[in-house]
C-alpha cells in the first residue's frame, strides 16, 4: 500500500473515533451540567474538564471573550478554528476517505459523506440543547455505522489493520487523557472538599463509556483504585487501554506475518514497554502521589506509539536533519 | 404527460418530423407515459441525490474555490438502433488508428508533412508538438493513444459528425458507468422490455489495454498506476472509479520517485517498481525537469525514464498535437493517407483565420458561424454567431484580427436535440455524444458513452463546467429492435 495512502487511511480512522470520542464527551458533560447545577463548587470545573479532553483551554480563552454554554458548544462542535472541533473531525475523516476511496468500501465513503452533507446544511438554534443532543448523536451513530461496515465489509488485509490501529491507538490516548486529567481535577479539589471524589471517577467511566459495564463488574461505588485498573488493566473491556494496546499488538502481529524485522522492532519494543506497565497489582500498589506522575509518563508512552507507528510505515516524513 | 412538440430545424433524437415516436423509442414511451408527473418529479430528486450521496462531483472553479458539483441528470437516454451503432464504432477504430498512426508518424519520421498532405507549420508551430522532447522515443505497440474520447453531434439530417478528439485526458468514462447504475435503481420499469449492450466487461478489457503496454525493459509482471493530480482536479471522481475498477493503484506524483531512470512508488514496505502510468495529468505538469518548472504535480525524471524504455505513459507524451483544434481539419486527409479509406463519420467545415481568404468570408459572416480559439477547451473562448450580440461579435472579430492564428470557424450547425426533463416538465435540448475507444492489443469501443445534454433551454454548450447534464446511452441489441416494433 501507497504511504501516503496508507496515513490517509490512518487519520481517516483517527478522526472517525475522534468525532465519536468528543461528540460522547460533550453530550455527557451537557446532562451532567443540568444535574450538577447544585454541587457547585465540583460543576466549576466541568468545563475546564471538558475543554482540557477535547481541544485546549488556552485555545478557547484566545478564541472567546468568555466561558458560556455556547460558546463552548461552537468550540468543540462546529469551530472551524479549532482543530478538533467535531466539524473538523468530519471533514477530515471525509477527505481523506476521498483520498481513499479506491481503498475503502463505498459505503464507508457514503456514510461520511452524508454527514459532512448534512453538517454543511445544519443549522442548530442557540442555546437548544435537544438539536445539539440530536447532533451529538448523528455523530456517534455514524461513527459506529462505519466500524461496522469495516467489520462486515474489509478483507483482514493491510488496510483493514491501518484502519483498527489507528482507532485503538486514537481510543487509548483518549482514554489515558481522560483519567489523566479528572485524576488532577480530584487532586485539586480532595485538599478542599471532604474526600470524596465519586463525582470524578463516574464521570470518568461516562466521558469513556464505561460506566455500565463497571458497574457489571464492581459494586456501585466508585473506588478510585477499582475505576483506574477497570480503565487501564481491564483485558475485556473495549476501551480500556490494556485492550487497546493488545489489539494494536495484534494487528501488528498480522501485518508484519508474525516476524520482528529491522524496522519493525522499536514498534514492538515500545509495545512491550507499555505492557509491562499494565500489572493490576503494581496499579493497586501506586502511592497517592504517585498516580500523577504515573498517568503523565502513560499518556506519553501512548503518544509515543503513535509516533513511532507512523514513521515504522513512512506516514511521516522523517525529519531533516542538517 | 409528455406531450410531443414539432421538431423542423433540428433532428430529434426521440421525435420524428410530425412528432410521432420514432419506432426504437416507442417501447420506452410507452413506459414513460404510465408515470403520473408527481411519479417523475420524486425520481428526478431521487436520482440526483444519489449522485450526490456518492459523492459522484466534479469540481467547478469559480474566483479560484472550488466547488463539488454533481452533474445534473436527465433520466431520458439516448437509444440507438444496432445498426446505427455498428457504424459509429467502425467509424471511430478508423479515425483513432488514423490519429494514432499521425502520432506515430510525426513523432519519426513526419512522412505525411514531407508528402504535402498537412502542411509543415500546423505541425511546427502547434504548441502542443513536442519535438524535442517525444521524436524518436518508441512506445509500446507503437500506441500512443490508450483512451480517446471523441465527441461527435448530428446535424439538422441527422448525420453524425466529429466535433471534437480528445486524445490527452478524456474524462467522462465514470459517469456512464454511473449513468446507468442510477437509471437501473431509479428508473427499473425501463429495462423490462430493452435488451441494451452491457457496459459490463469493459472495465476489464480497459484494464487488459493498460496492462499490453508493457514497457520494452520490463521483463517481469508489470505494475500499473493510475496518476492523478489529486482530489482537487474536477475529474477526480472520474480517476477513483477508474482506478477501482481496474484494481490498479491511484498515486499522486509526490508518490513517486525516479533513481537511476527507474519509476518507484513509495508505500509502507519502501520503494516499488512501476511500470506502466496511466496518466491523468497534461504534459505541462509531468516532469519539472522538462516541462513546467514550477509544477508540484510531476515526478522530476519521469521523461528519461520513460525515454529509456523503462515506463509506458498512457495516453502518450505530445498526443496534444493531434487533437488541437487546427489539426481535427486534416484528420479526414489522414484517414485517406495512411488507411486508404475514406471517412466513416465526417467532419464539421472548418475555416482557418490564418487563411486570409478564408478569414475575409468569415469576418463577413460572424453571425452564422462558430468561432474556437484553438488552443481552449470547456467551451471558454468560443463566439456563437447566432446567438451572440453584436457587442460579443464585435470584440471576436477583433481577436481574430490580432490573433488570427488562434482561432478556427466553423458553419452553425442545427445540433440534434433530446427532450429532458427538468423543473417539472418535459422540453427539447441539444446533446452531443463522447464515445470512448481503449486501445492496447486489441481495440474496444464502449457500446454508447457519453451523452451530454445542454440543459438550460436553448443552449448549445454541453459541457458539464458549464451547466450541461448526463443522459444514460442505450445501444439496442441486435434483433431486439425488430421484437420491439413487432411487439408495438
Amino acid at each position: 500500500m501507497l504511504s501516503r495512502v496508507a496515513d490517509s487511511l490512518y487519520w481517516m480512522s483517527r478522526n472517525i473515533e475522534r468525532a465519536e470520542n468528543n461528540a460522547r464527551v460533550l453530550g455527557v458533560q451537557l446532562i451532567q451540567m443540568l444535574e450538577a447545577s447544585s454541587e457547585e463548587t465540583l460543576a466549576r470545573h466541568d468545563w475546564e474538564i471538558v475543554l482540557e479532553i477535547c481541544g485546549s483551554v488556552a485555545d478557547f480563552n484566545r478564541l472567546y471573550p468568555k466561558m458560556s454554554t455556547n460558546h463552548l458548544i461552537d468550540y468543540l462542535a462546529f469551530s472551524e478554528d479549532n482543530p478538533n472541533s467535531i466539524l473538523n473531525c468530519i471533514k477530515y475523516a471525509r477527505e481523506n476517505a476521498r483520498t481513499t476511496r479506491d481503498i475503502i468500501p463505498n459505503d464507508l465513503f457514503e456514510v461520511w459523506n452524508n454527514l459532512y452533507l448534512e453538517m454543511t446544511e445544519i443549522r442548530i438554534s442557540e442555546g437548544s440543547l435537544r438539536d445539539i443532543q440530536h447532533f451529538l448523536n448523528r455523530v456517534k451513530i455514524t461513527a459506529m455505522t462505519s466500524h461496522g461496515i469495516v467489520d462486515s465489509m474489509m478483507t483482514r488485509g493491510v488496510p483493514y489493520r491501518f484502519f483498527n490501529v489507528a482507532k485503538w491507538l486514537e481510543r487509548a490516548e483518549k482514554t489515558a487523557r481522560v483519567l489523566n486529567i479528572l485524576n488532577d481535577q480530584s487532586a485539586a479539589d480532595q485538599k478542599k472538599a471532604d474526600g470524596t471524589n465519586y463525582y470524578y471517577w463516574r464521570s470518568a467511566l461516562q466521558l469513556v463509556n464505561g460506566y455500565e459495564e463497571y458497574l457489571k463488574k464492581y459494586p456501585p461505588r466508585m473506588n478510585e483504585r477499582d475505576v483506574l485498573s477497570f480503565l487501564i488493566s481491564d483485558y475485556s473491556f473495549p476501551r480500556s487501554i490494556q485492550y487497546c494496546i493488545d489489539h494494536i499488538r495484534e494487528s501488528i502481529i498480522s501485518l508484519e506475518g508474525g516476524r520482528v524485522s529491522h524496522y519493525s522492532w522499536r514498534m514492538y519494543a515500545a509495545l512491550d514497554l507499555i505492557i509491562d506497565e499494565f500489572d493490576e497489582q503494581k496499579i493497586r500498589s501506586l502511592k497517592e502521589e504517585g498516580i500523577s506522575t504515573f498517568l503523565d509518563d502513560f499518556q506519553n508512552k501512548c503518544n509515543d506509539i503513535g509516533r513511532i507507528f507512523s514513521e515504522t510505515y513512512y506516514l511521516v516524513e522523517p525529519s531533516k536533519t542538517s | 404527460m409528455f406531450k410531443p412538440y414539432q421538431s423542423e430545424t433540428n433532428f430529434d433524437e426521440m421525435l420524428e418530423k410530425d412528432g410521432s415516436v420514432r419506432s426504437h423509442y416507442q417501447d420506452f414511451h410507452k413506459v414513460m407515459d404510465q408515470f403520473s408527473e408527481a411519479e417523475l418529479r420524486e425520481k428526478h430528486e431521487t436520482a440526483q441525490l444519489s449522485f450526490l450521496r456518492q459523492g459522484i462531483t466534479f469540481t467547478v472553479y469559480n474566483d479560484n474555490i472550488g466547488t463539488e458539483r454533481t452533474m445534473p441528470f436527465d433520466f431520458i437516454p439516448i437509444i440507438m438502433p444496432p445498426e446505427t451503432w455498428t457504424m459509429i464504432e467502425k467509424g471511430m477504430r478508423q479515425r483513432v488508428e488514423a490519429l494514432n498512426r499521425f502520432l506515430d508518424d510525426i513523432y519519426h519520421n513526419a512522412e505525411i508533412v514531407k508528402d504535402g498532405v498537412i502542411p509543415r507549420e500546423f505541425v511546427e508551430q502547434n504548441p502542443y508538438y513536442l519535438k524535442k522532447q517525444v521524436t524518436g522515443i518508441d512506445v509500446p505497440l507503437k500506441n500512443h493513444i490508450f483512451l480517446a474520447g471523441i465527441d461527435l453531434i448530428r446535424d439538422q439530417e441527422g448525420t453524425y459528425r466529429v466535433l471534437e478528439d480528445n486524445l490527452r485526458n478524456p474524462s467522462g468514462m465514470s459517469y456512464v458507468y454511473q449513468n446507468r447504475y442510477v437509471m437501473r435503481q431509479v428508473y427499473p420499469e425501463f429495462f423490462n422490455r430493452h435488451s441494451i449492450q452491457s457496459l459490463e466487461h469493459q472495465l476489464s478489457h480497459m484494464h487488459e489495454a493498460v496492462l499490453d503496454h508493457c514497457p520494452i525493459n520490463c521483463l517481469h509482471e508489470p505494475r500499473a498506476v493510475l496518476l492523478t493530480p489529486g482530489m482537487y482536479n474536477s475529474a477526480y471522481y472520474d480517476h477513483v472509479f477508474l482506478a477501482q475498477q481496474m484494481g490498479i493503484e491511484l498515486v499522486e506524483g509526490r508518490d513517486l520517485y525516479v533513481r537511476d531512470n527507474i519509476v518507484y512508488v513509495k508505500t509502507i514496505r519502501g520503494m516499488q517498481r512501476v511500470d506502466i502510468i496511466y496518466r491523468r495529468i497534461d504534459d505541462d505538469f509531468l516532469d519539472p525537469q522538462v516541462f513546467n518548472k514550477d509544477s508540484a504535480l510531476g515526478v522530476p525524471g519521469l521523461m528519461s525514464a520513460y525515454k529509456k524504455g523503462n515506463v509506458s505513459i498512457l495516453n502518450g507524451v505530445g498526443n496534444g498535437v493531434a487533437d488541437d483544434k487546427a489539426m481535427y481539419a486534416f484528420v479526414p486527409e489522414m484517414i485517406r493517407y495512411y488507411l486508404n479509406e475514406d471517412p466513416i463519420i465526417p467532419n464539421v467545415d472548418t475555416y482557418f483565420m490564418r487563411n486570409i481568404e478564408q478569414r475575409k468570408w468569415a469576418l463577413e459572416n460572424l453571425d452564422q458561424l462558430v468561432v474556437k480559439n484553438v488552443g481552449a477547451s470547456g467551451g471558454y473562448d468560443m463566439l456563437i454567431g447566432p446567438h451572440a450580440t453584436n457587442e460579443e461579435i464585435d470584440r471576436f472579430r477583433k481577436k481574430i484580427e490580432e490573433e488570427p492564428h488562434q482561432y478556427i470557424a466553423q458553419p452553425t450547425i442545427q445540433l440534434s436535440r433530446a427532450p429532458a426533463f427538468q423543473d417539472g416538465r418535459f422540453y427539447p435540448c441539444h446533446v452531443d455524444l463522447r464515445v470512448f475507444v481503449m486501445r492496447g492489443k486489441k481495440t474496444h469501443v464502449l457500446p454508447g458513452g457519453l451523452s451530454r445534454v445542454a440543459l438550460k433551454e436553448g443552449s448549445l454548450v454541453v459541457n458539464s463546467s458549464q451547466g450541461g447534464g448526463g443522459k444514460d446511452t442505450w445501444v439496442l441489441k441486435g434483433g431486439e429492435s425488430n421484437h420491439a416494433e413487432q411487439s408495438s
